[in-house]
């Protein structure tokens, strides 16, 4: 296997033909001035002479470091030489030199006309080592190399390929991870920058969506003020350099260092190192008709169907002329105050109340939107201070807030509190709890709190070698004791833990322990209103709004879906929000059965924001 | 409409992975007797018997009967075929693991002669007589003659190296000029000839396209010009059939194009027809410096863009077919192009002003917006270099896969904008004409060493910030690395024969044409 770094072998290759080469100079200066060959004319001769081989050496040396990549180029690599030769004059000979001297730069034609003799020996030394490096083969020690034309590789008028296989890389090192959310996504894009440096690693990302979920945003795609593609970069995109095999992983077998995804080659992928990064799934914690009748938010199909529903219920309600099934169609209950449930339900009154003044017959105090959260406060993960301004702007729009309650059950017209209030409602959407996918209990390694994959603090799997875990599927030690939070920021974080540790462990170094404290949190409230967090200081109102737009807006993957966001955003501005139901079936009420995956247990890998946010 | 039926063949037809050299098979070790040695033996005979010529007429024969302890011009002669034809071998040798075609292989005998300028008439030569290295600016001054001569034998060696090489027979993919890429290379060299005119006429002494040229009349003289420039287009479209992969390669490649434009029409062609003799010397080639960043730019960089761009265009409109299996898009890629040409370019406008902060030309920038404030001069500085940075990025996205090539690219952007901003745009923005004389390039040396030290950062900056989120050159498997290979493929072509070339007579030349 390769997967280890070795640029020590060509810098050596290059040090030699630079001392070499440099030696050949030295023997001119028998011939002419001494100072008018050495590399570094500065000191007396016999310092010269010192000082140019040492120079010599240094200069092969960066050559090897930064040669082109190619093998058989003689030509490339000598006039490449050539052209570190004519920067060393620059630096050398007219920079360092006088200011050695005290007579600062040579940059002027004057100046530089008396040293030409070192520009020729520059040049020369360059091109000769470029040349002797060729010789003596050092790009054939590279970690890898970008087979070209020169290689002897060709194409033929069929477009493939020709020519000798020679010199082929060594059999890199297989990482295979499964789960695209945030966490899977960050080791592949580590692992990509690792192999920049030659790191031998040959990535495959194993997912059943061929995106990664900004799931930050899907409280806006819900509300209508994002389109639904937008927040979802596409995993071939956002990790150019990995294999992706787009399918769902059915089993893993750390016996045979393999995991079986019926879409694969021969159904199953093998691996080196392997990464479980399968996130969480909804966990409707045994309440009656969760999960039959509530929304959830998870997925982009979780969100818009949603929105249409939330729309499709305005359209009834227009033309409801019962006044409290009208008062039912119109009341939208969010269980869960954390961040997504705070989000969803600020961004279903922005909704609902934009979209009004298209349903004429709808009164404006019949819109009832309730938000049941089981704690004393919402928002548990931020400050007090900050969770009652949380709570005062949400009062201040007429949402209505019910605490320290928890969900009976709910059924198709109704939810119940464990009070015994009823609220009469077709819309419950469930925020309440997630819990890690089923697919990890495959690993028949110790499982911790709900059945998450506990992990040292290197992030290696308890019990099993060479097998990584990340994200809200695992159970990471922190730094202080306890345990990291299940966040997006912390499943980005422990990815490039990962991706270093799986590269220390090639390299036969020790894996370090992952640490990070929080960046901050942050809240959208809607109507240009959020809460922030960061590094301790708390922020609020408009300010807070924009940082958590500007923020996020950075954070979302690839280019082109941050300019696709901006342009909903500013869209958002200044029109009203579309109503447009994207689908032609009438919307399910909570009577109406629910579509479900057939597999709970092997859905997709989601790295939720899900109540902890990003 | 198939990928042939519409509009130019040679531009609908299946365009080579860079430049004109096509997909091509290359010679292997087993073959290099056949494949190297012979045809570099032919072709030194060859290069030999052009600069063999050149010297009869310059007479330095007897210079390298000096070898032998003889004064015989016959002497002289058969040591020169004699060193002529190994270093032909060497040629064939150094070059066999590129690509193959009279486009690439031109530029690599040039870069080739020059360096053996250095290794043989500047230094073993002297060696050899028992005299010391002509390593000093008056020794090589009286070399200079050598100098282009060195650069001749490596044109005609390489082009008798193209004959002569068997790869070129077997080439996959070939490329021939058409009506329409000659065209092309007609219309992009008739816009540059009639800038270069109106640039030329608006000089004083109003100088012509040689020195060789004695004629006044300006109907005449500016004919001549744009008929240099669209002889030279052509001749550009006859080596490039199917212009360059990008542009700003294809702008580093036309400089160095009108840099051999000039030495064969200029300072060799015209003279000779005007009956001069050959003007190679020192001080003929002092005279006709007032032409040089006039070919470098106006017959060589920009009738290369427009033909790259007519070329692009031309694609675009009549082909169907597909550009490649890596486009990003204008958006994705165009976006990102600038922005790390921007950034790349604030870090190369930082290392430039220690230069221009050092030498105290802050004022003289600030004077395009006619204030002196060093200031003021130094933002304009910044805000251009930025600006020349985003200009990189267009040029040059996805054209450095190491940081050889990234310095190579860099620092030829670099030098380009040395003669385009120093010596020509700068003056013309603070109300005078283009600075195209020995004394003024002189003068610039050390906004030279400024621009190149800003083109290697520039490079380097945009290589690493390109590797960050597209690396493009790191391929997973076969299928896409034939795609990168369009590009990456660079080295087997003569792109780092074009650095080697721009440097050197963006450094050399200016130190040996300086006043003594």
């Amino acid at each position: 296997m390769g997967g280890t770094e070795r640029r020590g072998p060509q810098i050596a290759a290059g040090a030699f033909c630079g001392s070499v080469t440099g030696g050949l100079l030295a023997v001119l200066m028998v011939f002419d001035d001494v100072s008018s060959v050495s590399l570094l004319p500065v000191g007396t001769p016999s310092v010269q002479i010192a000082l140019h081989l040492v120079v010599a050496a240094a200069i092969g040396a960066v050559f090897g470091w930064i040669s082109p990549r190619t093998d058989r180029a003689h030509a490339a690599l000598t006039s490449s030489g050539l052209i570190i030769g004519l920067l060393w004059w620059v630096i050398g000979p007219l920079t360092f030199v006088p200011i050695i001297r005290g007579d600062g730069t040579m940059w002027s034609l004057v100046q530089a006309t008396p040293v030409f003799s070192t520009l020729i020996a520059s040049l020369l030394h360059g091109s000769a080592t470029g040349l002797c490096f060729a010789v003596v083969g050092g790009p054939r020690i590279l970690p890898w190399s970008v087979p070209t034309a020169s290689r002897g590789v060709g194409i033929d008028e069929n477009g493939d390929q020709v020519g000798d296989d020679e010199a082929q890389p060594a059999e890199p090192t297989r990482v295979v991870i499964v789960g695209g959310g945030f966490g899977g996504v960050a080791v592949a894009q580590r692992l990509e920058a690792l192999a920049l440096d030659g790191s031998g690693i040959d990535v495959t990302l194993v997912s059943d969506r061929n995106f990664l979920l900004f799931t930050p945003m899907l409280a806006e795609v819900a509300g209508s003020s994002v389109e639904q593609q937008h927040i979802s970069a596409p995993l071939r995109a956002a990790c150019p350099r990995t294999r992706f095999v787009r399918g769902r992983a059915t089993d893993i077998d750390v016996e045979a260092r393999l995991v079986r995804v019926a879409e694969a080659p021969r159904g199953e992928v093998c691996y080196d190192h392997l990464v479980v990064a399968l996130g969480s799934v909804p966990d409707d914690r045994d309440v009656p008709g969760v999960a039959d009748h509530c929304f959830s938010l998870k997925t982009l199909d979780d969100a818009t169907r949603l929105r249409n529903h939330v729309i499709s219920m305005m359209e009834r309600a227009d033309v409801e002329t019962d006044g409290a099934e009208r008062r039912s169609l119109l009341t939208f209950v969010v269980a869960g105050g954390g961040f997504a449930g705070t989000e969803m339900v600020a961004e279903l009154c922005d909704l609902a109340h934009s979209a009004l003044r298209h349903y004429p017959s709808v009164p404006i105090d019949e819109l009832r939107f309730v938000l049941v959260h089981s704690r004393d406060r919402i928002l548990p993960e931020i400050g007090a201070e900050l969770a009652d301004y949380a709570l005062d702007k949400l009062h201040a729009r007429g949402i209505e807030t019910v605490l320290g309650t928890h969900v009976d059950g709910v059924t198709p017209t109704s939810l119940t509190l464990d009070a015994g209030t009823e609220i009469a409602t077709r819309t419950v959407v469930w925020t309440a709890g997630n819990q890690p996918n089923a697919l990890v209990t495959a690993l028949g390694c110790e499982l911790g709190d709900r059945g998450a994959v506990v992990t040292d603090a290197t992030l290696a799997v308890t019990g099993l070698d060479r097998v990584w875990a990340l994200g809200d599927c695992a159970q990471v030690p922190d730094s202080e004791g306890g345990r990291c939070p299940p966040t997006a920021q912390h499943a980005t974080r422990q990815g490039t833990t990962v991706a270093d540790n799986i590269l220390a462990v090639e390299q036969g170094r020790d894996p370090s322990p992952f640490s990070f404290s929080s960046l901050g949190t942050l809240v959208a409230l809607g109507h240009r209103t959020a809460v922030a967090e960061i590094r301790g200081r708390r922020f609020s109102g408009i300010l807070a709004w924009f940082m958590w737009r500007t923020i996020y807006l950075f954070k979302l993957p690839t280019l082109e879906k941050k300019a696709r966001v901006v342009v909903d955003w500013t869209v958002d501005l200044l029109f009203p929000r579309d109503i447009v139901l994207t689908t032609d079936s009438p919307q399910r009420d909570l009577g109406d059965e629910p579509e479900r995956d057939d597999d709970h247990t092997a859905r997709p890998a989601t790295t939720t924001a899900g109540e902890n946010g990003a | 409409m198939n990928a042939r039926s519409g509009g130019d063949a040679d531009v609908a037809s299946s365009p080579p992975p860079d430049g004109d050299g096509a997909g091509a098979d290359v010679a292997c070790d087993s073959d290099m007797m056949s494949e190297a040695v012979g045809p570099g033996a032919l072709a030194g005979i060859v290069g030999g018997a052009a600069f063999g010529a050149a010297m009869i007429d310059l007479g330095s024969l007897e210079t390298i009967a000096s070898l032998a302890r003889s004064e015989s011009v016959v002497v002289g002669f058969v040591i020169h075929f004699v060193i002529a034809i190994a270093i032909g071998v060497g040629f064939g040798l150094l070059v066999r693991f590129q690509r193959p075609g009279v486009g690439e292989t031109l530029f690599w005998g040039m870069a080739y002669g020059a360096v053996w300028w250095f290794v043989g008439a500047v230094t073993l030569l002297p060696l050899l007589s028992g005299e010391p290295l002509a390593w000093s600016v008056d020794a090589a001054r009286s070399l200079v003659p050598s100098l282009i001569g060195h650069l001749v034998y490596g044109a005609f060696t390489a082009l008798g190296f193209v004959v002569f090489d068997r790869r070129s027979r077997h080439r996959v993919v070939s490329a021939h000029p058409t009506i329409g890429s000659v065209s092309r290379g007609a219309i992009a060299g008739l816009f540059g000839g009639i800038t270069l005119a109106l640039i030329l006429d608006a000089q004083p002494g109003r100088p012509t396209v040689s020195s060789a040229m004695t004629t006044t009349d300006r109907p005449l003289t500016g004919a001549v010009t744009v008929l240099v420039g669209v002889v030279a287009g052509i001749g550009f479209a006859l080596l490039h059939p199917n212009a360059i992969a990008g542009s700003g390669p294809a702008l580093v490649r036309g400089m160095v194009y009108g840099f051999l434009a000039w030495i064969v029409l200029a300072v060799t062609v015209v003279p000779l027809a005007s009956g001069d003799g050959l003007t190679w010397t020192v001080d003929d080639l002092r005279d006709g410096f007032a032409t040089l960043p006039g070919y470098l730019l106006f017959i060589g960089a920009v009738p290369a863009l427009v033909y790259q761009w007519l070329t692009s265009l031309t694609r675009a409109v009549a082909s169907d077919r597909h550009a490649g299996g890596d486009q990003e898009g204008v958006g994705t890629q165009g976006l990102r192009a600038i922005f790390g040409g921007a950034a790349a370019g604030i870090v190369g406008g930082t290392v430039f002003s220690i230069v221009i902060v050092r030498t105290g030309d802050l004022p003289g920038i600030a004077s395009m917006v006619a204030v002196d404030s060093p200031t003021v001069g130094l933002v304009l500085h910044l805000v251009t270099s930025v600006s020349i940075g985003v200009g990189y990025g267009v040029f040059f996205v996805k054209r450095s896969n190491d940081v050889s090539s990234a310095l190579g690219w860099g620092i030829s952007y670099g030098v380009f904008w040395w003669l385009m901003g120093s010596l020509t745009l700068l003056p013309v923005l603070a109300g005078g004409s283009p600075q195209w004389n020995v004394e003024a390039s002189s003068e610039a040396f050390p906004s030279l060493v400024g621009h190149l030290a800003y083109g290697a950062f520039l490079g380097m900056v945009f290589y690493r910030l390109e590797a960050r989120y597209d690396p493009w050159w790191v391929s997973r498997n076969a299928a896409e690395e034939r795609r990168a290979r369009r590009a990456a493929d660079q080295l087997a072509g003569s792109a780092p024969a074009l650095w080697v070339l721009t440097v050197l007579f963006a450094v050399v030349i200016p130190i040996l044409l300086a006043p003594a």
